[in-house]
């Protein structure tokens, strides 16, 4: 149980990347809806909807996992593929990790470019709709969004040896996040009303982004706070793998 | 120092990537916020393809809950715990598969139902009863206490195949926004100038006169004469020619073009809707909505697939039941009936047909419809109008023979004498002359000689300008012997007299178009034969057809001996096309396979016409023909791809190798790759004459199109 508390915590400190990149998305979804109930229905819906998609990753990663390695008891193969999976998870946090702590220098664009167009093409056509199931269609396309700290938790999932353990990593996480970007969604509707009405969506989202942009500082402790937990995690990860199996480190 | 990354602002770190975005560098911390950045700082549009991606977003929340249980389920989470026995857990995916149901099985109802009643069976018919079959078949199983529920087959075939339809929506929208310009017209906002300030109107609102401010950067939206301002207009959308054309207080703009850098105003002359360039629009809407045949076969090709695999899914079913239990061979069948949709074959003719008259479009040739660039592809054969199409129908002198006086005293006295009249002949002279720097006052009694020439007097000595027959008259030396060469075929002589005596020689023929003579050699060198068809003389037509080098040539026909002489050609080689003027030519290009026509596409003498090319640009009609074989290519590749595809996949699924939610993910990645397919190979583009006329990529001229900028 302590590690998903870990993980909850990883949550919440990442959120301050989640904020500075999906918070406009938040901001943006309140701010056409009439009244308080209503921003907060398509606030709650919406980040319903992100953390749907993080804990379906979460079981589909544990349970490719378990199809991967099997079911096997000490000794066997399926053992050891468990523990070379445990551990490649465990070192992929930590990188991940490690990215969000400090600054490596040299830099390496990311290969991923297939079909990102379309993602980004589809929020588009998203933002501004006023059906109710546009923020639910929102958030789990958001929620599939590349992301390092989705990539670093997926990796703990398919290293976690089942599909529960899996859906509970990612679900933790996602809880984790939930707060803050409810918050943001909420301010976007309070400075929504404070302010004149903008011309279109993506206009008034790149104003209201600003306030989010303001807390810079605030923002890249909560990210480095979030590497280090992500290392930390990644850590028990690997030790998992690596570490014989009387070091007690399995229920962690 | 490390960069931050120009959407979150955080350091842009280790994983940081530069892209180049709105012809800016930018640093992004992760793909996610490149993505978002590229999102926020596009355009809101297609709010028609949202509802789509509505039902995927919300059909994908259901479907994902209904696999997280299925997945627990399989796993065994649920086994042994006392507080969530595996029965509740059915119940919990009965409740969401019905309303994942009910949310994604609409369009597919419909479509099945559509198609019902047209008396066939369709693609939409096969999803519809696999999903209902998986659907009903685990709603019974619930409500009847068995173990044997497969909801979430049911769910991943539906929101694979709506995944499947919303790429398709996509590739489709794309392709249409290489035509995006062309079709804005009507609904361009424009800056009218009143006497109380500017006013943003529709452009329909516009009445001739109506001042229009035009500002850096915008489309001109009304045609029109430039009050005030300078700058620079790109009218390549309606000329497929890019370079910049200066304007100044006094020009005409024309709706459509892209205003360069200055400011405007421009009086329009035309009512708001009756541009040309609304009148494009609607006519390459016409032509994108037209049906190819092809398109139309493979439709009537699915439509008798269809009841065969359905056949085939009960069959299959049979068979395993026979063997395995209900529900294995239950989802076998579903296997089948999945993988067999032939959702890919109905989007590869339309979807490379719209590319490419959309490309054509973007150069100013309209092509009227996908049959359109079928024809095309097939063509054995080019027949060209004369006058008007491989020459410019208008006379210009080539060559100018004079005595022992030299040029300067016969244009002089041609300048003085002829500068009166009328005839094309004079004119053609006179224009030459003031063209070598001649300038004089008119001769005295100028006087019209009809048939022959023109007379006059010039410092009290007659001067005669004309015909063999005219000066032949004043001076009888044999005109044979006074030239050492003699006038080419096909050309004309006009000689200059004067002092009793011929002192020079006008020769006149009519101009060749730029472009005319590699046109054809190109046309041949792609295995066309290439024909002349001419209502003037063998004598003017056969020194035209050797110069370009065409493999055959008729004279002296009239329309209908034209119209009879393509028939002919056609019975023997096969498709013909005819390149003509398409004013006084219109039943031979309405006779032809293909008519093509040069001038604006807007004239409404053009209408017999299949394809319209840009006046005077000869150099498209190989760019166009090569255009519509790798359309005919790709469409070709793409269906052969797509059955090669479905065969295979069809024979994995009879055998059992394939479980239905497999089979639905092929088929979503069927129509990816299709879509994909096509749009990269028809978005692979080889400009016409690119060094010549220096055209600019694709990205850079359509600037509506640019949405995304990587």
């Amino acid at each position: 149980m302590s590690t998903y508390v870990l993980i909850f915590l990883a949550g919440v400190a990442g959120s301050a990347h989640c904020i500075g990149m999906c918070g406009g998305f938040a901001c943006a979804l309140g701010a056409g809806s009439p009244g308080r109930a209503a921003v907060l229905w398509r606030q709650l819906v919406y980040n319903a909807g992100r953390v749907t998609s993080y804990c379906f990753i979460g079981a589909v990663v544990g349970h490719l996992g378990t199809l991967l390695v099997g079911h096997g008891g000490e000794g066997t193969w399926a053992s050891f593929a468990q523990r070379a999976l445990a551990a490649s998870s465990g070192l992929l946090m930590v990188y991940v990790g490690l990215q969000y702590l400090s600054s490596f220098t040299r830099r390496r664009p990311l290969p991923l470019t297939l079909g990102g167009e379309w993602i980004s093409q589809g929020l588009r056509q998203l933002i501004g709709h006023p059906s109710l199931a546009a923020p639910l269609a929102f958030g789990v396309l958001n929620g599939l969004l590349p992301c390092p700290l989705v990539y670093a938790f997926a990796a703990q999932a398919a290293g976690s040896g089942s599909t529960l353990d899996g859906l509970l990593v990612m679900g933790a996480f996602g809880l984790g996040t939930f707060p803050a970007m409810l918050l943001a969604g909420a301010a976007g509707g309070w400075v929504r009303r404070a302010a004149s009405p903008a011309p279109s969506p993506t206009a008034r989202l790149g104003s209201l982004r600003g306030s989010a942009v303001a807390g810079l500082a605030w923002r890249r402790h909560g990210v480095r706070i979030a590497g280090a937990f992500i290392v930390v995690l990644g850590l028990v990860t690997l030790a998992r793998g690596v570490l014989p199996m009387g070091a007690h480190l399995h229920g962690v | 120092m490390t960069p931050s990354c120009a959407h979150c602002g955080l350091p842009a770190g280790r994983l940081a990537q530069r892209r180049e975005t709105d012809g800016v560098e930018r640093w992004f911390c992760c793909y996610g916020c490149c993505l978002a950045f590229q999102f926020e700082h596009g355009s809101h549009e297609e709010p028609e393809a949202a509802s789509l991606l509505i039902r995927v977003g919300a059909g994908g929340f259901l479907a994902m809950n209904i696999m997280l249980f299925s997945l627990l389920l399989y796993a065994g989470a649920f086994a042994g715990n006392d507080a969530v026995p595996t029965g509740l857990v059915h119940w919990i995916l009965l409740g969401l598969a019905t309303a994942l149901v009910a949310v994604l099985a609409g369009p597919f109802l419909s479509g099945a139902r559509q198609a019902l009643g047209e008396g066939r069976l369709g693609a939409d018919t096969l999803v519809c009863i696999g999903a209902l079959a998986a659907y009903g078949y685990s709603a019974y199983g619930v409500v009847s206490g068995s173990a044997a529920v497969y909801f979430d087959t049911a769910a991943m075939v539906l929101v694979l195949f709506t995944v499947g339809r919303y790429l398709e929506a996509q590739g489709r929208v794309r392709a249409m926004r290489s035509v995006a310009p062309m079709l804005a017209g009507d609904r361009a906002q424009v800056t009218v100038v009143t006497a109380d300030g500017e006013v943003v109107r529709p452009v329909a609102a516009v009445r001739p006169g109506d001042a229009i401010r035009v500002r850096p950067g915008e489309r001109v939206a009304v045609d029109g004469e430039v009050l005030a301002g300078r700058s620079q207009c790109d009218e390549s959308i309606l000329t497929g020619q890019p370079a910049p054309c200066p304007k100044r207080p006094g020009d005409w703009v024309h709706a459509g073009s892209l205003n360069g850098t200055g400011l405007l105003l421009v009086r329009a002359s035309v009512a708001g809707c009756d541009t040309r360039w609304v009148r494009l629009g609607r006519l390459v809407r016409e032509a994108l909505s037209r049906k190819s045949p092809l398109g139309e076969a493979m439709d009537r090709a699915a439509s008798r697939f269809v009841p065969g695999v359905l056949l085939l899914a009960l069959a299959t079913a049979g068979f395993w039941a026979s063997r395995a239990d209900l529900g294995e061979a239950l989802l076998t069948g579903l296997s089948v009936l999945v993988v067999a949709c032939p959702c890919s074959l109905g989007l590869a003719a339309p979807l490379a047909s719209a590319l490419g008259i959309g490309q054509a479009a973007q150069r100013g040739i309209l092509v009227r419809g996908s049959s359109v660039l079928e024809r095309l592809a097939d063509l054995r054969c080019v027949a060209f109008d004369k006058t008007g199409t491989l020459t410019a129908g208008r006379l210009r002198v080539v060559a100018l023979d004079t005595d022992a006086v030299g040029p300067a005293a016969a244009l002089r006295r041609v300048c003085r004498v002829a500068s009166g009249s009328e005839h094309p002949l004079a004119r053609a002279v006179v224009a030459y002359a003031r063209q070598q720097g001649a300038e004089a006052a008119p001769a005295e009694e100028v006087r019209a000689l009809p048939g022959a020439g023109v007379e006059g007097l010039i410092d009290g000595e007659r001067c005669v300008i004309g015909s063999a027959a005219l000066v032949g008259a004043v001076d009888p030396t044999p005109l044979a012997e006074a030239w050492a060469t003699a006038v080419p075929h096909g050309a004309t002589a006009v000689y200059v007299a004067w002092n009793g005596r011929v002192h020079g020689r006008f020769v006149l023929a009519d101009e060749l178009r730029p472009g005319a003579g590699e046109a054809v050699a190109q046309l041949r060198s792609a295995g066309l034969r290439t024909l002349l068809l001419s209502g003037d003389g063998p004598q003017a037509v056969a020194p035209l057809a050797a110069t370009l080098g065409m493999d055959d040539w008729s004279a002296a026909l009239s329309p209908e001996d034209k119209v009879h002489r393509l028939r002919q050609e056609s019975a023997v080689r096969g498709p013909v096309a005819m390149v003509g003027d398409g004013l006084n030519d219109g039943p031979v290009l309405a006779a032809a396979a293909v008519g093509i026509a040069f001038g604006d596409a807007t004239d409404l003498a053009r209408e017999s016409a299949d394809v319209i090319v840009p006046a005077g640009r000869l150099d498209l009609l190989p760019w166009v023909l090569a255009l519509a074989q790798r359309v005919h290519r790709s469409v070709r590749a793409n269906l052969l791809w797509a059955f090669g595809y479905n065969a295979v996949a069809l024979a994995l699924a009879a055998a059992g190798l394939l479980q239905p939610v497999t089979a639905a993910a092929l088929m979503a990645l069927s129509s990816a790759i299709v879509v994909a397919r096509s749009l990269r190979a028809n978005g692979a583009d080889v400009a016409p004459g690119a060094a010549a006329s220096g055209y600019l990529p694709r990205s850079q001229r359509i600037d509506d199109a640019r949405l995304l900028h990587d």
